[in-house]
């Protein structure tokens, strides 16, 4: 079972994603509201996904990429971005992030997604 | 915050939770920048981030109304935040945005009673992108040298080409590939698919070019992408199976045709020619320096607020009620136990030792389940500088609002109850309390009025103060005007200015001849009442005519322990709250006045106090009947009193309030049970609904 880290500062987005993920067979092994919590909670937990949001308080999606791509080179992150943000998915994918979500996510995409990563 | 947790869907629970938070974190910073006329940069981060937010969280619960208006905020404060030296027109920006804010609160309070969220935004999201291209336009003129920020690139067309950096030939045998990949039509930023898939492939190739070229900075290239394919050539030295799994990192390919090429096609070496003028054998060429670094600015910008959120988590409310509950069983059952007849007579050292550390415990766990449950009121408080904001617009008045004590705390539940009679009285001092500008400059005072929302401890209670420094309670007219309505009993030198000020707060009193927007209905102050009464409060007030009023509302900090009276009528057992009780006596049965119609009587110091048999109002058998043998207790709300009869008085006890169950009707003068050291049950007798109950 692939093990996912799941970082956003939107709680109902974390309900969001953690409901479709245990629906398709994923364990959600822990939750971070912001990019800092997301790097302590990387190192601890060692997941095998991370889903990163990229506005968040205190340490954005894509500081938090770099930070956590620093500590570890295999780390596999999926951004989850809304609409028109291409140059930060951009930005997120040259720091290391392996793939993308769109806001508003339909399961059936994440899932594809997520599937698509090789742990 | 919403009704019934249980029911609803957990998503819709935690997006209206969430939703009504951020919300109303929002007012408060619009409010705050508008009064200082300034937003400072942590401010318009948030209030970005709090619109992006929203606009996410609604669209993907297919609010679309919602999210569209969150979008032009957040476009809006974009802008701003990217142009911080832009000229503000801070009334007109925060009265669209609270307009925003109010569109949000009413779809949610829509969804919260599952209703449709059908609200017409168009026009508000067309003053919106009003007023956002007024700003670029004055910006633009001000600014006449090229925009700072902007997505688009400053370095001209050239620089975008992308060409990758490449490791050098080698010996190896180098193939030419050309691809072409279609993606799944509904899988959206087809240019950032593209740009993955050269990402990927760009460690393995020697070189690469791909049609479009620029992917990412050509606003075109989606749709170019989406009908026509992206087509990309280049040489490698890995194998076509290594080639064909790297291209197949790529999520939501619809086709692709890999083919092992001689030469690139005519496209490409068009490319190629182009290439030779800009190559780059370094790092690969990323266009916009300065685009990048906004962009990170964008979101690396960090706020304050939300750092002392970290180590905090919400619970539904109605777990800790349940958690409330069974702690208060826990207490009743320790008492059973340590209690319990059966020990009668038993030598019990170890026991009674065990048995007190046990009740230490439950009490410590007691204080702690009731701080959880504990909330500032600042909260509710917050939410007047909004009522004040839009209430001095409409009236003139210039109003200043201080807020003193917002870290007090109380009971969730009573923080619910709280924030309507507050508006009441906050408006009243708004209309009533405080004169015109004119007014207020003939009598010496500042222009500028003052309100003062003050919280404090009381001892076991809390005080809330609504403190103005307006014209104050007219003495004479409140006490004709009860005259008139035949309220008044007493000689006026008898009364007292607290009894007088008290009538305003009776139903249909109203002194004030004009009507407006706000009050002067003559509801409203009653409604204040009965609320805080609900919650078991009350309110006093005090006034100096010309200079100003003072409200004090005094409420318990909990609702789920009260101090009461246990009292015996039959077999049955009654809590009657202390803070209704004014007096207890035994009376004859010949003092007891009979009205005719069977209503009972009796005078005590000159005053005429009704009598409550309480058996008679709930149907007791073998009740005592003969006044001479039963005992009154004479309960009171701030306007009415009346005495019940009871056989007995038993005791005094904290007792731990639990709601009468569901399928108990809701009977008037009840105001729910609880469970006694015996594992009995008494009923607690509510003094405002019995005080209704015997006048309807």
């Amino acid at each position: 079972m692939k093990r996912v880290l799941i970082v956003d500062d939107a709680m109902f987005i974390r309900l969001t994603l953690k409901l479709m993920l245990e629906k398709n067979g994923f364990e959600i092994i822990g939750e971070a509201e912001n990019g800092t919590v997301a790097v302590t909670k990387y190192q601890q937990l060692k997941p095998d996904i991370v889903t990163m949001d990229i506005t968040m308080p205190e340490l954005d999606g894509i500081s938090a990429v770099k930070q956590i791509k620093a500590l570890d080179d295999k780390a596999n992150i999926v951004m989850v971005s809304s609409m028109g943000m291409e140059l930060m998915v951009r930005d997120a994918i040259l720091a290391g992030a392996k793939d993308f979500i769109l806001k508003p996510f339909q399961e059936e995409n994440v899932i594809k997604v997520l599937n698509k990563i090789k742990v | 915050m919403a009704g019934d947790g249980m029911s609803r869907e957990p998503m819709l629970e935690m997006y209206l939770f969430e939703g009504n938070q951020l919300i109303e974190q929002l007012e408060e910073i619009i409010i705050k920048g508008e009064k200082a006329k300034k937003f400072e940069m942590a401010a318009i981060n948030e209030i970005f981030r709090i619109m992006h937010t929203i606009k996410g969280s609604s669209a993907m619960m297919m609010f679309n109304n919602i999210s569209k208006v969150a979008h032009s905020m957040e476009d809006l404060f974009f802008f701003i935040r990217a142009n911080q030296n832009v000229q503000i027109d801070f009334a007109s920006l925060s009265d669209l945005i609270l307009a925003g804010i109010d569109f949000i609160k009413g779809e949610m309070s829509k969804i919260e009673e599952g209703q449709a969220a059908d609200g017409q935004s168009e026009e508000l999201i067309g003053e919106i992108n009003t007023l956002l291209s007024q700003m670029k336009a004055s910006y633009e003129i001000e600014n006449s040298a090229p925009a700072t920020v902007s997505t688009s690139t400053p370095d001209g067309q050239k620089a975008k080409y992308y060409i990758s950096s490449y490791q050098a030939p080698s010996e190896d045998q180098v193939t030419k590939y050309c691809v072409q990949v279609f993606f799944e039509e509904d899988c959206q930023m087809e240019n950032i698919r593209a740009y993955m898939v050269i990402n990927n492939l760009k460690d393995i190739v020697s070189e690469m070019y791909h049609i479009p070229m620029d992917v990412i900075d050509n606003a075109d290239s989606s749709e170019i992408i989406r009908e026509e394919g992206f087509l990309i050539s280049f040489s490698t030295t890995v194998s076509y199976a290594e080639v064909e799994s790297t291209l197949n990192q790529t999520a939501f390919l619809r086709k692709m045709e890999i083919n092992e090429v001689t030469e690139y096609p005519d496209q490409i070496k068009a490319l190629q020619k182009r290439k030779e003028i800009i190559l780059e054998d370094t790092e690969p060429v990323y266009c916009p320096p300065r685009t990048e670094t906004v962009e990170t600015e964008r979101e690396g910008e960090t706020t304050t607020t939300t750092n002392r959120q970290q180590n905090i988590i919400s619970v539904a409310v109605n777990k800790l009620d349940m958690l409330m509950d069974i702690v208060g069983e826990i207490v009743i059952s320790e008492a059973m136990v340590t209690k319990n007849p059966d020990l009668a007579g038993l030598k019990l050292d170890g026991f009674s030792k065990a048995a007190r550390q046990l009740r230490k415990l439950t009490d410590e766990l007691q204080d702690i389940v009731m701080s959880i449950r504990m909330m500032p009121v600042s909260m509710v408080f917050q939410k007047m500088n909004r009522i004040v904001r839009d209430m001095s617009k409409k009236l003139g008045k210039e109003v200043d609002l201080e807020i003193v004590g917002e870290a007090t705390e109380v009971d969730k539940n009573i923080i619910d109850h709280l924030s309507d009679p507050l508006m009441h009285l906050i408006r009243n001092a708004m209309d009533h309390g405080l004169e015109s500008k004119e007014d207020r400059v003939d009598a010496g005072k500042p222009a500028k009025g003052k309100i003062t929302l003050e919280a404090r401890n009381a001892g076991g209670e809390v005080l809330i103060i609504v403190r103005d420094d307006g014209k104050g309670l007219n003495r004479d007219k409140i006490l004709n005007k009860a005259r008139e309505r035949g309220l008044v009993t007493k000689p006026d030198s008898e009364i007292t200015d607290k009894e007088v000020f008290s009538y305003i707060l009776l139903a249909g009193f109203s002194t004030n001849e004009q009507v407006t927007e706000f009050s002067g209905r003559g509801v409203g102050m009653d409604v204040v009442t009965k609320n805080i009464e609900k919650i078991g409060g009350s309110i006093t007030i005090e006034s100096v005519f010309g200079k100003g009023t003072e409200i004090f509302v005094k409420i318990p900090l909990t609702l789920a322990i009260i101090d009461g009276i246990e009292v015996g009528v039959g077999k049955s057992r009654y809590t009657i709250p202390t803070i209704s009780i004014r007096e207890s006596f035994r009376m004859n049965e010949k003092d007891v006045i009979d009205d005719g119609d069977g209503n009972e009587m009796i005078m005590i110091r000159g005053t005429c106090y009704p009598v409550l048999r309480i058996h008679r109002m709930f149907a007791i058998k073998n009740a005592i009947e003969n006044i001479d043998n039963g005992i009154m207790v004479m309960i009171e709300t701030d306007s009415k009193a009346a005495c019940l009869f009871v056989d007995k008085l038993i005791g005094e006890q904290q007792v731990v309030v639990k709601a009468l169950p569901k399928y108990i009707k809701k009977v008037e003068g009840i105001a729910g049970c609880t469970i006694l050291g015996d594992g009995g049950i008494s009923l607690i007798l509510d003094a405002t609904g019995i005080l209704e109950r015997q006048l309807s």
